[in-house]
């Protein structure tokens, strides 16, 4: 500015340097395409140029009485509203654009009577005062005025025209391996993905229409550099519409210590609310916050990055903080599937979160955000662990009555039924738990090759806990003091086991051979089943002697008598077992039958000649429509039956 | 505090444990260690109590106070879980008392990591604060000063006032309707600005009670005595009594959700050696806090109080300020000014190194909580 005082023109030809220049100034002034920074500088040197002309003027008295009027002029549109009222920006563009044009003449004016304001001249001061003061006034005003637009025009959206939630059957899976039903579960392929991935939806968080004023009174503001102003209210109010949406959303602060101790049912489904209402907040508001920042703020530096952040703070920070929590809360296997839907959450923000805060000063968060990410992967493995510990060392004192599927089994057949939607992830995470398995697959694309999929990660970490859950029902097997109910039990959970896997995606990580050498095991308990229970009472029906024809009577009476006791005890107690799948129950009374019904009817066909005694108890058709009622879960006798 | 002090310690119990372990005299090693531990604790806790009431920098409570507290409180809390843990046979932390003991530090330790998450919301108030007063600041600064900057600056001021005086109760709302912004006559939107801890994000937890946490933290907290004073009971208690301590400093320090009653007694026992510093740090904070506690404050952060109070000054000087002022009142406001810009400067250089430290001690509580669960369980019942 010193360089300028110097050089105040005396003479006319200085005059019209001046004035061309500023003819020049005002006409690149009027250029569309420029950039902010060079329109503030052709704006500075505007009112630079008038204050030289009107000091210039001022030597013949006039130039400060021009600007002395400009002053006046602006002051009267200014104070108008003082006394209002209405709002401006209420009350029409006409009205909202004057005031503007008020309030940047009254700038200009401040910064030209500035630049010069070292010359003593008190009527100079004065008028620099009493400019400065309105413009106080009138930057009071637009801070009103903004704040009045940002609320009057804040739009609220919902968030299910965004996002559909997961609509996958929210099973609660808890410690107790209380059974889990089978039936209800049909949620394959029910995770959302399709919504997922699509990525950003920006809504309008400030109607579209008011964008621009905010964005001229944005402008005004900066240029009498009234910025940090601005920065306050602006961010105030959009912090208070993001908490408001937060809330709106069903989100709450929850403490550590609360998350800690909250009950398991309860940590479930607000960890399915998070995993929700995360998405939403990064994909959908903080998205549109950011282009609303952009809009309004792009073109002032780091400002728009800033105001983001500092609206956006402390709900992230928040959001971050009940992940904390879960992450460090014990790892339960029940948690494993949440953890895993939160963990993936957060994998597939991460870009988002990482372009949202790129600037320096929002890299803590993208820091704390990373941190999480590893702190949920840890806790997932370490609940996956857990829940192979819980499938080993879960004990029974008791034998299972009846011999069907196990609890145990139900629970953990369905629960890992579910892995295969997580395939990618689990595979990402169990990579480092077995380097001899890691190397095989590097990026399995999940639904392909076959061959693949049984040797990727999870499908090791998969055969792993089935084999887990055999050997535990193994040992359940051993409380059962007849042997025949040991192998009965042993087909169900294999058989079951098996058809688990053949019925659902994870056939592709198990592989066909595992198949095969588990359909061959419960088929061997079948068979070993019929020999341990059959073997004695078919052995009545055996004929010593095949080279003659027939038995003694005695003999006959005898080996009736065995048999007829022996099928009797069977019946009494199998009837009480159970073979829950029809089908299996079918085959095995089949190939009973085939065994027991044709010996009978073979050994009393040989001795025709006694049969009409009442030694012979049952029929053959007697014994083979009681076959039928074995394996039904109820026990039943023959000597009391009806039937008889 | 320096680093090699603390590896020497820890070197020193890595190689005891090694070396005595399972010979005789491991007890007076043992004792050895703790007292070398409680000494250190006294010369650092003594080295916080001798800071000057009013300094430029490094006076008490000030931010760069603060910080060295937190890192005492990180260094006292590797030592003693070196103490408790390193190369100890699991079964011993499993035993009576510990196995009491343990948890119960185990609950403060997770009180505290929520009181970290209130105190950095905290911190973004005085931040917020920070930006205030910069606004008002520049506003004094500026050549040619006019009545139209001067109602600039107080308008700072007083939201600055408010903002720091925000009464820290949910239920009080009569306090906090009046921190609404100044402009708000016309918008009609007057009661929508509600106070920092109206604002739900900043919140750790509906209902939650920073001078409650404490006061749940101080349960139980006793000193060990008889035998158990110089066993393991003994670095539980100091380990326990540290972070409350600590906690309590950093809530009275700074802004903080819901603190009426903070005065509490922390059960410091004054006849032990190394609690003397400790207990005069306790004394001195707590009379200030009785004195200020009815005014409602932001807390007694040495840079909010100079800052509160320079705040007052100033908004008295723009409340009577006319054109064009008596130089010698504008030289004095000057100098306040200035005082003010040195204050908001320590601010910006203090408050996000204080922010990321304890950020540091909110992890070290989340691993310290980590380990003593794996060794709880290690040497747990065998189910």
């Amino acid at each position: 500015m010193d360089g300028c005082q110097s050089g105040v023109p005396t003479y006319e030809g200085d005059l019209h340097v001046v004035a061309a220049a500023h003819h020049i100034v005002k006409a690149l002034g009027a250029t569309k395409n420029l950039s902010d920074d060079l329109r503030k500088i052709l704006i500075d040197l505007d009112s630079h140029l008038s204050m030289i002309t009107s000091n210039i003027d001022s030597k013949g008295g006039r130039g400060l009485v021009d600007v002395e009027e400009r002053l006046d002029q602006a002051e009267r549109k200014i104070m108008r509203w003082e006394t209002d009222p209405m709002m401006i920006w209420d009350s029409g563009p006409k009205e909202a654009s004057d005031y503007l044009e008020a309030v940047d003449e009254t700038g200009k004016l401040v910064d030209g009577l500035r630049g010069l304001s070292v010359h003593e001249n008190r009527k100079q001061k004065e008028i620099l005062h009493r400019a400065m003061n309105i413009l106080q006034m009138a930057m009071s005003r637009l801070e009103e005025e903004l704040i009045h637009i940002l609320v009057r025009h804040g739009q609220q959206f919902e968030p299910k025209h965004m996002y559909s939630r997961s609509i996958r059957k929210d099973i609660v899976y808890d410690e107790s391996f209380v059974s889990v039903e089978d039936e209800p579960i049909k949620e394959t392929s029910s995770r959302n993905y399709s919504n997922d991935e699509s990525g950003e939806c920006i809504v309008d968080l400030v109607h579209a229409d008011v964008i621009p004023d905010i964005k001229s009174i944005a402008k005004v503001m900066f240029t009498s550099n009234y910025g940090p102003e601005f920065c306050e209210a602006f961010i105030s109010v959009q912090k208070e519409a993001l908490e408001q949406y937060f809330s709106f959303l069903g989100t709450e602060n929850l403490s550590i210590e609360d998350v800690l101790k909250m009950e398991w049912t309860c940590l479930s489904s607000k960890m399915n609310k998070w995993t929700w209402s995360m998405k939403i907040i990064v994909r959908v508001y903080l998205a549109s916050e950011k282009q609303l920042c952009d809009q309004v703020l792009g073109g002032l530096g780091s400002v728009s990055s800033y105001c983001f952040l500092e609206i956006s703070k402390a709900t992230i920070l928040c959001l971050l903080n009940f992940g904390e929590a879960v992450a460090m809360g014990p790892h339960r296997p029940e948690k494993l599937l949440r953890l895993l839907d939160m963990y993936e959450t957060l994998a597939c923000l991460l870009r988002d979160i990482d372009t949202l805060f790129s600037e320096e000063a929002g890299s803590f968060i993208q820091l704390h955000f990373h941190e999480l990410l590893e702190r949920l992967g840890e806790s997932a493995i370490a609940a996956f662990e857990a829940f192979r510990v819980a499938i080993s060392s879960n004990g029974s004192l008791y034998p299972f009555a009846g011999g069907g599927v196990h609890p145990l089994n139900k629970y953990v057949m369905n629960y890992i039924r579910m892995f295969p939607e997580y395939c990618n992830t689990l595979n990402l995470l169990l990579k480092n738990q077995h380097p001899g398995v890691a190397d095989q697959v590097t990026e399995p694309d999940y639904g392909l090759d076959a061959s693949l999929l049984t040797s990727c990660p999870m499908a090791y970490h998969l055969r792993s806990i089935t084999s887990c859950l055999e050997s535990n029902l193994h040992k359940k097997s051993q409380l059962y003091k007849d042997e025949a109910l040991q192998h009965i039990f042993l087909m169900n959970n294999i058989h079951y086991l098996v058809q688990k896997v053949k019925g659902s995606e994870l056939r592709l990580f198990f592989g066909d051979e595992w198949i095969r050498k588990h359909n061959a095991m419960f088929q061997q308990h079948a068979m070993n089943y019929e020999r341990a229970t059959w073997s004695s009472v078919v052995s009545f029906l055996k004929d010593d002697n095949p080279g003659s024809s027939s038995m003694s009577k005695s003999t006959f009476k005898e080996r009736c008598k065995g048999f007829s006791v022996a099928f009797e005890e069977v019946y009494k107690t199998q009837t009480s077992w159970s073979i829950p799948d029809p089908e299996l129950r079918e085959d095995l009374r089949i190939s009973t039958s085939l065994k027991v019904v044709l010996a009978y009817r073979t050994f009393l066909g040989r001795n025709l000649a006694y049969t009409d005694d009442k030694c012979v108890k049952h029929t053959v058709e007697h014994v083979e429509n009681s076959l039928l009622d074995l394996f039904e879960g109820s026990s039943r006798s023959l000597r009391n039956s009806r039937r008889w | 505090m320096t680093g090699t002090d603390q590896s020497s310690f820890l070197g020193r119990i890595s190689i005891r444990r090694n070396q005595v372990n399972a010979m005789e005299g491991y007890h007076e090693q043992e004792i050895e260690d703790l007292e070398l531990f409680q000494k250190q604790l006294s010369d650092r806790f003594a080295e916080l109590l001798s800071a000057p009431d009013d300094a430029p920098t490094e006076a008490f409570l000030s931010i760069s106070w603060i910080r060295k507290l937190v890192d005492v409180f990180l260094c006292c809390e590797t030592e003693c879980k070196a103490i408790l843990l390193m190369e100890r046979d699991a079964a011993q932390i499993s035993k009576p008392p510990l196995d009491r003991l343990i948890p119960e530090l185990l609950e403060r330790v997770v009180k505290a990591m929520d009181i970290c998450n209130a105190v950095t919301n905290g911190l973004e108030l005085v931040r917020h604060c920070q930006k205030l007063a910069e606004i008002a600041v520049s506003a004094l600064e500026q050549k040619p000063f006019g009545e139209g900057q001067a109602r600039r600056a107080k308008k700072a001021l007083v939201s600055l006032m408010s903002a720091m005086h925000v009464d820290d109760k949910e239920s009080s709302v009569q306090k906090t309707a009046e921190r609404s912004w100044s402009f708000g006559r016309r918008s009609g939107n007057k009661d929508r600005h509600h106070g920092h801890y109206r604002s739900l994000s900043w919140q750790v937890a509906k209902h939650w009670s920073a001078s409650k946490q404490i006061h749940a933290m101080t349960m139980n907290l006793a000193a060990p005595r008889g035998p158990e004073a110089s066993c393991l009971p003994a670095p539980v208690y100091i380990l326990s009594l540290i972070i409350v301590f600590v906690m309590w400093v950093l809530i009275a320090a700074i802004p903080c959700q819901e603190r009426s009653g903070l005065t509490t007694h922390l059960p410091i026992n004054k006849h032990v050696n190394w609690t003397h510093s400790l207990a005069g740090i306790h004394d001195k904070i707590g009379e200030e806090w009785k004195k200020k506690e009815k005014k409602g404050m932001a807390g007694l952060l040495y840079e909010m109080q100079k800052m509160e109070k320079l705040g007052q000054s100033l908004i008295e000087f723009t409340d009577s300020y006319q054109f064009p002022g008596e130089k010698e009142k504008l030289d004095e406001v000057a100098a306040q000014v200035a005082e003010l810009a040195e204050v908001c400067r320590r601010m910006d250089e203090g408050l996000v190194p204080l922010q990321m430290l304890i950020r540091e001690a909110f992890h070290r509580l989340v691993r310290n909580r980590t380990e003593f669960l794996d060794v709880l369980e290690q040497g747990g019942p065998v189910v």
